[in-house]
């Protein structure tokens, strides 16, 4: 009775939890679908219509070429940043340098220092280097933020594989780099993938450096939802139809991850 | 083919020394044990001929090459593991065929040799299969064809054997066996179990603390322990042991007595196998107590007994049977081997014959 009661009690408190969390982003949904007479009522009986995508990807607003740079920026940072991070990661966990802790620690002390606090002189060395407002900028900005987190994380998952299966690899007569091709990565692919996806979304939501770096020409999705506060007041149903853009693509790989990620804990070694 | 030789070599960790400075020889063909409790330096030892650990200093030669500076695949070994170290990912065939392939033998050959493999070690059915989906003796035995597949110059072995049920253990060893009279490759096997070393070894090197503190065959090192270490760590049950004194010919301790050829000497170990004991009727025994347990093991009765604080163990008959505490009497057989160690240094004093 009091384990059926405690089960139920759970049950409930989980859709409410569920409920707060997922309200804003349903009515984001909604509100996408909305002609701008409905978009400030609370009502749900309004006719849905598809014009305002249509709006957001016309002049003036391009949301095309922002979809581009955000695609383009974190593509290429986690095509980057991942191959560089798994090797680090490797040798992080693999080999025995003379202080290996201090210098793993301060990779991961980049982490502890505010955005706020780098954004402007990043803003004046790529002033200096004329870079400012090219998708360039970001790219490396981005790297120096993610790569850290990645080599953090791919190395949690490469400390998990025994290193049984590439000791025999060696003596089965592969070289270091043959075995990191033929045994580690295979054996790390889960974790390397979900840490991709991870790496994806952070450099896709990435605000402030997009918004001080670019301009016109660089400028991402995050940064191009701020055009919609106009002088005519915020344009709620063009900015839920961009945020809908935005969140789209990170829900298909929130839901890749979740397929990966619990392979990525289970996976390992046969003992 | 090949002799292994390693000479001076030393291994320390920082400040820890796993292995102090040591020669041996491994001989051609030899199937060497490295024996030792958890800890004493003997997977270290065989990391270090197979190249996954740096030697501090010394030299590693195979067949009187120098391969110090050698990475593992190029020292031309094969290693069996003790958690297998297959590769999850690929499927028997693959795993088997990858030696062959990272040593660029084509397609053909490569299915011809696995197959042959396979069916050697019964796994011919199995190919397609991953490690996942094998029992442990299968894996073991994938691990075993990995090994063999090219023909190394040595084997290594870590502890194969030890992470399969013990009825399992006793095919296997076998096979081992069987396997290296077949191919006759100098082998190297750790192991803590000393019945697989007396098994299957050509010489064990029973080691303690890093050090190799007797190196002999097995036949040698069960009849001959060259200090209390071996002679308590080789044998099962383990040699009574127990501390005395010698005086007048004679070994004694508290309901001890037993006529040694030794100069008079305190500080005595004496040293006998329970199989080398056995009942005697009455008092005028040679060991005399009260009897402590009695444990049927099928061929025949552990019999321990108790005498003042020491505990000894004989190997009776099946049939042995009698009431605990009851008056007990051992008495060492005609030609028993009777080991004496020098209590302070456990060095072997000169043994002697009943």
């Amino acid at each position: 009775m009091n384990k059926h009661f405690t089960r139920w009690g759970e049950r409930a408190l989980l859709v409410l939890i569920s409920v707060v969390v997922l309200f804003p982003i349903a009515w984001m949904f909604l509100t996408a679908f909305k002609q701008p007479r409905d978009a400030y009522s609370l009502s749900l009986n309004f006719v849905p219509t598809l014009q305002n995508f249509v709006t957001v990807f016309s002049d003036p607003w391009n949301l095309g070429s922002m979809v581009m740079n955000s695609v383009t920026v974190a593509t290429v940072t986690v095509l980057i940043a991942v191959p560089c991070a798994s090797l680090a990661a490797y040798s992080f966990s693999r080999f025995c340098v003379r202080g290996r802790k201090f210098l793993f620690f301060l990779i991961l002390s980049t982490q502890f220092i505010p955005a706020v606090v780098i954004v402007l002189p990043f803003f004046l060395m790529f002033r200096s280097l004329e870079l400012l407002d090219t998708r360039t900028a970001l790219i490396i900005v981005n790297l120096a933020i993610v790569t850290p987190f990645v080599i953090w994380m791919i190395k949690g998952f490469i400390d998990a594989i025994p290193t049984d299966s590439e000791e025999a690899a060696m003596i089965d007569g592969a070289s270091r780099f043959r075995v990191i091709k033929d045994i580690v990565l295979p054996m790390a692919a889960p974790g390397i993938l979900t840490s991709s996806i991870f790496c994806f979304i952070l450099t896709w939501n990435e605000f402030l450096f997009a918004l001080i770096l670019s301009r016109r020409d660089a400028v991402t999705l995050p940064v191009g939802l701020v055009s919609f506060r106009t002088e005519r007041g915020d344009l709620w149903e063009l900015m839920s139809a961009a945020g809908v853009m935005i969140t789209v693509p990170i829900f298909v790989m929130a839901l890749l991850i979740q397929k990966h990620f619990t392979r990525g804990m289970t996976a390992g070694a046969v003992k | 083919m090949a002799e292994v030789r390693l000479v001076d070599i030393e291994k320390r960790y920082g400040n820890f020394l796993a292995v102090p400075q040591q020669s041996l020889t491994i001989e051609d063909g030899e199937f060497l044990v490295l024996l030792g409790p958890s800890g004493c330096g003997k997977t270290t030892t065989m990391r270090m001929i197979a190249g996954l650990e740096e030697i501090t200093s010394g030299d590693i030669q195979i067949a009187g090459e120098r391969i110090n500076d050698k990475p593992p695949k190029d020292r031309d070994i094969a290693m069996v593991f003790q958690n297998y170290g297959l590769y999850p990912h690929m499927t028997v065939r693959q795993n088997i065929e990858y030696p062959l392939k990272l040593r660029g033998v084509d397609k053909a050959a490569r299915t011809k040799r696995v197959q042959e493999m396979a069916d050697k070690v019964e796994l011919g059915a199995l190919l397609d299969r991953r490690p996942s989906e094998l029992s442990g003796g299968q894996r073991q035995r994938v691990a075993l064809a990995r090994a063999i597949v090219r023909t190394p110059k040595i084997f290594l072995m870590d502890e194969p054997l030890s992470n399969l049920d013990a009825k399992l253990r006793v095919t296997m060893r076998a096979e081992l066996k069987h396997l290296h009279h077949e191919l006759g490759v100098t082998t190297v096997y750790v192991t803590h179990d000393q019945m697989e070393a007396m098994t299957l070894a050509s010489r064990v090197a029973v080691m303690r603390e890093g050090r190799i503190v007797q190196l002999d065959t097995p036949k040698k090192i069960y009849a001959e322990p060259a200090n209390l270490f071996v002679a308590g760590f080789i044998g099962s049950p383990s040699m009574n042991l127990v501390d005395g004194a010698v005086r007048n010919g004679m070994f004694r301790a508290e309901g001890i007595e037993v006529p040694v050829s030794l100069a008079d000497r305190e500080g005595v170990v004496i040293g006998i196998r329970p199989e080398e004991l056995e009942i005697a009727g009455d008092a005028s025994a040679s060991i005399n107590g009260k009897l402590y347990a009695l444990e049927l093991t099928g061929d025949s009765t552990l019999v321990t007994l108790r005498s003042g604080q020491t505990m000894l163990c004989a190997r009776g008959p099946a049939d042995f049977e009698a009431p605990i505490d009851a008056p007990c009497h051992l008495t060492p057989k005609p030609g028993a081997r009777i080991h004496l160690f020098d209590r302070a240094s456990g060095q072997r004093l000169d043994g002697t014959r009943h």
